[in-house]
């Protein structure tokens, strides 16, 4: 029995149940291939998914070597600038060869390298005519923004003129400076670049002399710090690259090593595809958008709208609108918390009638009492009142649905626990091995990955215009949340040392089933947005609105 | 914080102290020492208030607490009693870019370059104050009931720093 098999959707959970495989043979299958319920097949690629590659620390260490190679051949320079200069440009190389084939002085000095040629340490005097220029602009730039503190400087006799600033000390062991020849002891510069490194996170980092925009170079850092400090600079400049390259992103789930990298998932495709991909530690993750986890089927812009809607108080507004009305001449907000239909607007001291919201000159004799019907005036100011009223209960029909999954994908940890108590149990109780009750905690995985994605369903349907493309997504989302609540009530089932077998072989077919509905759900949706089935109800960054309404399948 | 940081902090503290007392400062706008021989790292400092400002005449103090990393970190500045100015907090910190270090901005407005850097020192940051009390900046207000008397009514501000600085003196 081939259980990734694409073709036959239509089998429901009696026909698998019925299947005649005997339990021995579905026992061995499980164990040759652990992964068969979880990872689709990987041989067929399936129309949600992406290509995407994992790599490991040391492979991004090896692109950022090659790059620097090659900077060090082309421009003659050493491996400190060439990374500098890389860091600076973003690691654009080929921007970087080409401002720099145009105006080499210029770059070097915007990256933060004096362009005069290399130097040794503590020969502080003959190189400094070009950062001294740069200080005394800025210390006109100083001049203009605190005035009295640089008047004033003149008079006053500066540090020790001999000896480290920093910390006084007249003779230290030795002194060291950067290409700009401010000399400070070995011990004060390890102090500061460990505070920058290690705190701060830095790894372009400033000469400690005040205005000075010399950056420390890779070389100077690995000589000056301990090897932790300099393992954490080189950690900091491998993310740094990370960050600046667009096909690689790191990990985001806490201390995973892991890089994605991803060419098949340009921002132009995020309108037609959501390329969540899985780092070698099963962390998923959206390639396209900071959102954490995995949120298919929604597309990044829209699953994006809807958690700001989500976040934001325009709920709040829309509360407002619901539960309060609005003064028909001044249009300050009113709770009505009691009394009487005649109002009267403590701002303007218009009066008017609650219940209708005409005026209330207009109700003559009929004193606390509105009998009167279809005045033009009171049925358009109710009007608007009901269409926010509607549009509050949508919101909340659509977000209580949402909220409820991602509420019980949280408590999922404890199901975990829960499960694996069980499992204890069974194995106790039964003649299974610990490698035959996986089936209970694949079950628990698959109901955890389902629920991520009918919550996002609930998101997307809230954007749908209605259609019927609309109508056959919201059958797929109903078998899916039917079979997955289906499978989570045998997950909660109490054992009964009788029906263990029977109970395994229900719970490994209904969990296939809730995998093959899931399946059907994302690849559905994919299909749907690559043909252009779905329409939005609002407006969507990267999307033409007002398209012919796209309308396929009955 | 280790023993060597804290003995050249200590080492650059007296160093300071040395060539504040031997130079003294520029127009005697201000002394600044330990308050006890004993504790080098709490500092007290006596500023006058800028000449034709509201603040003129008046004389305040401010005590300064050092770090043991000091010099690589900035000290803190606190008017006692505190003072009326839009960048100094109700319990009379001082909210100035010169004494934040790069990584915490709590305004967002800093450039990196106006920021902490152990080539500082006690004289620069204190006349840098003595600027401020001048000249406020408004971006990045600490005490922002301030800055917004000073934005709209500037007289009553001047007016309010006027008494501030009488009853400071006991007048």
């Amino acid at each position: 029995m081939d259980y990734s098999d694409d073709d036959d959707y239509n089998y429901d959970s009696d026909e698998i149940m019925d299947g005649t495989q005997d339990d021995a043979s579905s026992v061995s299958e499980m164990d040759e291939d652990e992964d068969f319920h979880i990872q689709p097949t990987k041989d067929k690629k399936k129309s949600y998914e992406i290509d995407f590659d994992c790599l490991e620390q040391t492979a991004i260490q090896d692109i950022i070597r090659a790059d620097s190679e090659q900077i060090i051949s082309i421009f003659n320079v050493d491996a400190s600038t060439a990374s500098l200069l890389l860091r600076h440009m973003g690691w654009n190389k080929e921007r970087l060869i080409e401002k720099y084939m145009d105006n080499p002085a210029q770059v070097l000095e915007a990256a933060g390298i004096p362009s005069q040629q290399p130097a040794g340490p503590s020969q502080p005097a003959p190189i400094r005519s070009n950062p001294s220029t740069r200080q005394a602009t800025s210390t006109v730039i100083r001049r203009s923004t605190r005035r009295s503190t640089a008047d004033s400087k003149a008079p006053v006799a500066p540090l020790t003129p001999v000896g480290c600033l920093i910390c006084c000390d007249e003779n230290p062991a030795s002194m060291t400076s950067l290409m700009c020849g401010h000399n400070f002891c070995s011990e004060c510069w390890a102090e500061y670049l460990k505070g920058k490194i290690r705190d701060e996170g830095e790894c372009s980092i400033k000469c400690m002399a005040e205005d000075c925009s010399v950056l420390v170079p890779d070389a100077f850092i690995k000589e000056t710090c301990d090897a932790a400090v300099y393992s954490r600079f080189e950690e900091l400049v491998l993310r740094h690259f990370v960050a600046h390259t667009k096909n690689l992103k790191y990990c985001p789930a806490p201390s995973c090593v892991y890089t994605v990298s991803c060419t098949s998932a340009p921002p132009s495709s995020l309108t037609t595809v959501v390329p969540t991909v899985v780092c070698k530690k099963g962390h998923a993750f959206c390639f396209g958008c900071p959102i954490e986890g995995d949120h298919r089927p929604l597309i990044c812009a829209v699953a994006k709208l809807w958690l700001q809607k989500c976040h934001d108080d325009s709920e709040t507004a829309n509360w407002i609108k619901s539960n309060t009305k609005e003064c028909t001449k001044c249009q300050s907000t009113i709770e009505k918390n009691g009394g009487c239909n005649h109002m009267t607007c403590r701002k303007c001291k218009h009066e008017f009638c609650w219940v209708c919201m005409g005026p209330w000159s207009e109700h003559g004799t009929a004193w606390y009492n509105c009998n009167r019907f279809d005045e033009k005036s009171s049925s358009e100011a109710r009007d608007t009142q009901s269409k926010s009223r509607i549009s509050l209960e949508r919101y909340l029909h659509y977000y209580n649905r949402w909220a409820n999954h991602e509420q019980s994908a949280k408590l999922s940890v404890e199901l975990y626990a829960k499960t694996e108590k069980k499992m204890e149990e069974m194995q106790i109780t039964s003649s299974l091995t610990w490698i035959e009750v996986q089936f209970a905690r694949k079950a628990v995985e698959e109901v955890e990955r389902c629920r991520t994605t009918l919550k996002w369903t609930y998101a997307m349907a809230y954007y749908l215009d209605r259609s019927n493309a609309k109508e056959l997504f919201e059958d797929n989302q109903r078998d899916l949340e039917k079979a997955v609540e289906d499978l989570s009530e045998l997950l909660e089932t109490p054992i009964d040392p009788e029906n263990i077998p029977m109970l395994r072989q229900k719970m490994t077919d209904k969990t296939v089933y809730v995998q093959k509905r899931n399946e059907i759900m994302l690849e559905d949706t994919a299909n749907g947005y690559l043909e252009g089935r779905w329409s939005w109800n609002t407006p969507v960054e990267g999307i033409e609105r007002d398209e012919e309404p796209a309308s396929s399948s009955a | 914080m280790n023993k060597s940081s804290s003995a050249s902090a200590l080492r650059r503290l007296m160093t300071e102290y040395k060539q504040l007392t031997e130079g003294g400062s520029p127009d005697d706008m201000f002394t600044a020492g330990p308050i006890s021989e004993s504790d080098f790292f709490t500092w007290e400092a006596l500023i006058s208030g800028p000449k034709d400002t509201p603040f003129e005449g008046g004389i305040f103090v401010a005590k300064l607490t050092f770090p043991s990393d000091y010099p690589l970190s900035p000290f803190k500045m606190k008017f006692e009693p505190p003072i009326l100015h839009p960048n100094v907090y109700a319990d009379g910190n001082v909210c100035i870019s010169i004494l934040h270090t790069p990584g915490d901005d709590p305004t967002h407005y800093e450039a990196a370059s106006e920021r902490w850097s152990p080539v500082q020192s006690v004289e620069k940051v204190i006349l840098s104050v003595i600027s401020m009390l001048a000249e406020p900046n408004l971006e990045s207000g600490a005490n922002i009931d301030c800055c917004k008397l000073y934005r709209d009514n500037k007289p009553e501000y001047e007016r309010r720093v006027r008494a501030m600085v009488r009853e400071q003196l006991g007048l």
